[in-house]
């Protein structure tokens, strides 16, 4: 019977493996979408090995121990299986190197299996053993080193293999206090003998603690230890001392070891620093918000992201390729674990093997719940292994031992369990680690439905690079579709390429390091295909590949002829220009200089936010240049002559729209005034669309500088303006105001201004069709930030005429 | 194509999890369910027990719990109104195949064959014990050949 169920329970376990193997090896297709592409196939070796090994073990644990618990092994076998094949989906090299761990692992668990007298062995021995942990561990004081070379340096190495003894002492802490409670509590305990382990171990975990920084096995030695004290005596003030004692330890390393005060505050607030001490924690958080609840698929997230995802992260990396539906499964064979092994304690024959029992089934929960909890920020963070996952062979090999003990204590079943004076101690462990696994578990709930949306859109997640890269990017087009930002190449190595490099302020860029700027950002949306598409494709895309559809192409309002043509003009001045459809809003020439090439970011970046210039700032629409007498055809329409008082300036401000920004898909300012200023500052665009009154019966019109994007299902939609166009003055008072504007022999008027605040002159020209014009009414403005009215007036008469007469 | 076939491995994926863990547990139940009816099943040989009442009554009665207790309490199983009986005086319990006297650490004590019990003794048909004034006589009925051994396994289901 428990052979079949073992057996059983490892065929399903081993298809579980082969279908996380065989997408691991199909998920390059899935993410360039397309077969034609190189597929994974090295890890099919640690699934060959896993299966190979769990077959011998499977017949030599019912050759050697018959009567043995049924699930322990599976479940262990599944948790083994399934880290694996993640380690060496992370990282090949690293996952050969655990495949060989897990070898050696079994070898040493099968060799075990042999020596069914072991356990008196350890008995016998356990203040030698101890005596050796220790010592090993304390090598490490002075010969640690650290495979990657920084932080806790916890190992030993040898040959090229690292080992961390420390891992192998939490079960030799868990044997030696087994046996020693089990010699002593017969010829009734009293609290004196206690002490002698007591101050060792203290003792130990301090040394760990202020030498090693090791905060995660120094709390797992000190909660081992309450933990099998209060089984085996039932005294509750072990519990109080302990708990007294862990606060003090984690105080003390608070106060003096600065790798835990940064675990304890990235804890306490992951996001004051989510660059510098909580970069891993956000970073695992990130993941798990990434797997949702029916994650990414194995090879189909991002994990490599979050830092040491293979270690300490890999329930991280779980979480986000399979989601919460895999991580609840993966809690629940832990719990099959613990319920188990609790089991086994239970029906011990002796004392000895039921503290052993136990203990081992706690060091498998707690170390479980305390890395678990530190990845989904339940717990702080400690650096320990989540067991049989984790890359580690320490502690693989370690895990396996505890676990072949588990086995050897459960096949004792023919005796009678041993008696049980007070069964309370039991019974809070079990609800203890049930409660830990529960909390886990909601936790993770937490992040990955209810707080995941949220988390996915902040920009330290990279997964949005990422999905630039294999996912393509609608293009950004002029009023004829002639391409002005376009994404080129093949999935995988998409990369935005800037056609007319000198619109960059205006329209932005979308860059793997620098983010987003222009409307770039603002259209993002379409950009990135979450708009526009049917709400099934953004689904169905998002489920099968993680991304969003690809995205849809923008077209502008902007003319690229007139536009070159304004760029030509204004060349190395600092300014900018403005050309308006007065009628619709329609913005057609929009530059700002000095301008920048986003094709080359990677090597100018760096250097363009201090650039003196500031050409990453869009002048047209983003400067606000003091206004002064460009006022005056204002306050003209307006019956306000020159010397009015601040109510009836105020009135000009608000009649055309100065004071507030207008509204348009794109990054504006707002004109105002502060007491320090002389004049009230307003921006080009805000000059532009005032000015439109003049060409367009006093009407101002509601600017708009997308026109339309490309959708798959109803093709080219029009967008609409996001504000509404508003009447400033009676038709009258315009037309009037623009013949008196308009000089002797020109076809349009035009008005020129200079004003100078705080030692800097500015030019500004505004010019416009005649009230009488019979095609689109065109409004310019040019500003330029110098003294040059000659410059100015040539520019936006030029640019005017040109558009007028195309 | 190939994304929609890994979306229904990914399917697939899951499923063999939880049919995992669901195995695991349909077997933990059948495991439940035999052992509880193996319980159900058990037999242990009735225990009778012969006392004279306070009326000089001479009654036995025959016990078919695995727990019996003897005192004053009324919630005793056998409840006696001898006033140097102790409220929960002394109990009688099967375990390990054999039926145990234990003393309830009672202010008189209990004696078995005239002997001050200290530990658990086991019951043999023919012993008498005492608590306070009152003699108790012991019959265990015989018909126990088939009686559950002390090591033999609660579920049948042994391996092959």
């Amino acid at each position: 019977m428990n052979r079949i169920v073992q057996g059983n329970l490892l065929k399903i376990a081993a298809g579980f493996l082969f279908l996380q193997a065989l997408i691991t090896t199909l998920s390059p297709a899935v993410w360039v979408r397309s077969l034609d592409t190189s597929l994974r196939w090295p890890h099919w070796i640690a699934f060959a090995v896993w299966c190979l090994a769990v077959v011998i073990a499977h017949r030599l644990i019912f050759r050697h121990i018959p009567e043995t618990d049924p699930y322990l092994f599976p479940a262990a076998a599944l948790l083994s299986g399934w880290g694996l094949l993640t380690i060496w989906r992370l990282d090949p090299e690293n996952g050969a190197r655990q495949t060989l761990w897990l070898t050696l692992a079994l070898i040493t668990f099968l060799f075990g299996l042999r020596l069914p007298a072991s356990l008196d062995f350890l008995k016998k021995y356990k203040y030698l053993l101890l005596t050796g942990g220790m010592l090993l561990t304390g090598l490490t004081l002075f010969f640690g080193t650290n495979p990657t070379g920084y932080g806790p340096r916890l190992w030993l190495s040898c040959c090229g293999f690292y080992f961390q003894p420390s891992e192998p002492l939490k079960l030799l802490l868990v044997t030696y206090l087994s046996a020693y409670l089990a010699d002593r509590i017969p010829i009734r305990l009293r609290t004196f003998p206690l002490i002698y382990p007591t101050l060792v171990l203290i003792g130990f975990a301090v040394m760990l603690l202020v030498f090693q920084r090791d905060l995660g096995t120094a709390s797992i030695f000190i909660a081992l230890y309450t933990i099998i004290i209060y089984l085996g005596t039932g005294r509750r003030e072990v519990i109080v001392t302990s708990a007294f004692l862990l606060i003090l330890v984690a105080a003390g390393g608070y106060y003096f070891v600065d790798i835990i005060q940064t675990r304890f505050d990235s804890w306490l607030n992951p996001w004051a620093d989510p660059q510098g001490g909580s970069y891993q924690i956000v970073q695992s958080l990130l993941a798990v918000a990434n797997g949702g609840v029916e994650g990414r698929g194995p090879g189909l997230g991002n994990p490599g992201f979050v830092p040491v995802a293979i270690s300490d992260f890999i329930y991280a990396a779980i979480a986000e390729e399979t989601g919460l539906i895999g991580t609840l499964g993966l809690l629940a064979a832990i719990g099959l674990i613990i319920a188990r092994g609790l089991r086994v304690s239970l029906r011990a024959p002796d004392l000895f093997r039921r503290l052993l029992a136990a203990g081992i089934t706690a060091y498998f929960g707690i170390q479980s719940i305390l890395i678990i909890g530190g990845n989904l920020r339940f717990l702080p963070l400690t650096g320990v292994t989540l067991p049989f996952m984790s890359y580690g062979g320490s502690s693989l090999l370690t895990s396996y031992i505890a676990l072949l003990f588990l086995l050897l204590i459960s096949n004792n079943m023919d005796e009678e369990p041993a008696q049980l004076t007070n069964p309370f101690p039991y019974t809070s462990l079990s609800a203890l680690l049930a409660v830990g696994l529960f909390m886990t578990a909601l936790t993770n709930g937490w992040w990955s439905v209810v707080r995941g949306p949220d988390l996915l859109t902040r920009s330290d997640n990279s997964r949005r690079t990422v999905e630039d890269r294999y996912v393509k990017r609608g293009s950004i087009l002029d009023r004829s579709n002639t391409e002005i930002n376009i994404t080129e190449g093949n999935a995988g190595g998409y990369i935005r390429v800037y056609q007319y490099p000198a619109l960059a302020p205006v329209v932005g860029y979308n860059h793997p390091r620098y983010g987003q700027a222009g409307l770039e950002a603002t259209f993002d949306d379409y950009l990135r295909g979450l708009k526009g598409n049917p709400a099934t494709a953004v689904w169905w895309d998002q489920l099968v590949y993680g991304t969003n559809p690809p995205g849809l192409d923008v077209r502008l309002s902007l003319d690229l002829p007139l536009q070159a043509r304004a760029d030509e003009r204004l060349a190395d001045k600092t300014g900018a220009v403005i050309l308006l459809n007065a009628q619709t809003g329609e913005i057609l020439v929009m530059a700002s200089h000095p301008t920048f090439d986003p094709n080359a970011l990677d090597e100018i970046g760096p250097s363009l936010k201090d650039d003196s210039g500031k050409p990453l700032i869009n002048r047209a629409a983003m400067g606000l240049y003091p206004a002064g007498s460009l006022l005056a055809p204002f306050k003209q329409m307006l019956n306000i002559n020159e010397n009015s008082g601040a109510g009836e300036l105020q009135r000009v401000y608000e009649t055309f729209r100065l004071d507030s920004a207008p509204a348009i898909q794109m990054q504006v300012a707002e004109g105002g005034s502060t007491p320090e200023l002389e004049h009230f500052h307003v921006s080009p665009l805000q000059v532009a669309l005032a000015s439109s009154a003049l060409s367009n019966h006093g009407m101002i019109p509601a600017p708009m500088i997308a026109s339309a994007v490309n959708t798959p299902n109803d093709g080219w939609v029009v967008l609409s303006a996001a504000g509404m166009p508003v009447e400033a003055v009676q038709p009258s008072a315009a037309d009037e105001a623009a013949t008196a504007l308009t000089r002797e022999g020109d076809g349009y008027w035009s008005h020129i201004a200079e004003t100078t605040e705080k030692d800097v002159t500015v030019t500004w020209y505004m010019a416009g069709t005649p009230p009488n014009w019979q095609a689109s009414p065109l409004v310019v403005v040019v500003l330029l930030e110098e003294r040059n009215t000659y410059l100015a007036e040539r520019i936006g008469a030029e640019l005017l005429l040109s558009a007028m007469n195309p | 194509m190939t994304a929609t076939i890994v979306l229904a491995l990914r399917i697939a994926m899951a499923i063999a999890l939880y049919v995992f863990l669901g195995w695991a547990l349909l077997t933990l139940w059948q495991e439940l369910r035999q052992q509880a009816n193996n319980l159900a099943r058990q037999k242990h040989p009735r225990l009778g027990i012969t006392f004279r009442t306070g009326q000089d009554q001479l009654i036995q009665n025959w016990y078919t719990e695995t727990e019996i207790t003897i005192g004053r309490d009324r919630n005793c199983h056998l409840p006696v109104t001898d006033e140097a009986v102790s409220a929960h005086h002394a109990r009688i319990t099967f375990h390990h195949g054999q039926w145990w006297l234990e003393d309830l650490e009672s202010t008189n004590g209990t004696y078995l064959n005239n002997e001050k019990l200290y530990v658990p003794t086991v019951l043999m048909t023919g012993d008498e014990f005492k608590c306070g004034d009152t003699l108790f006589g012991v019959r265990i009925e015989s018909e126990t050949s088939d009686k559950i051994s002390p090591t033999k396994r609660l579920d049948t289901g042994g391996p092959p």
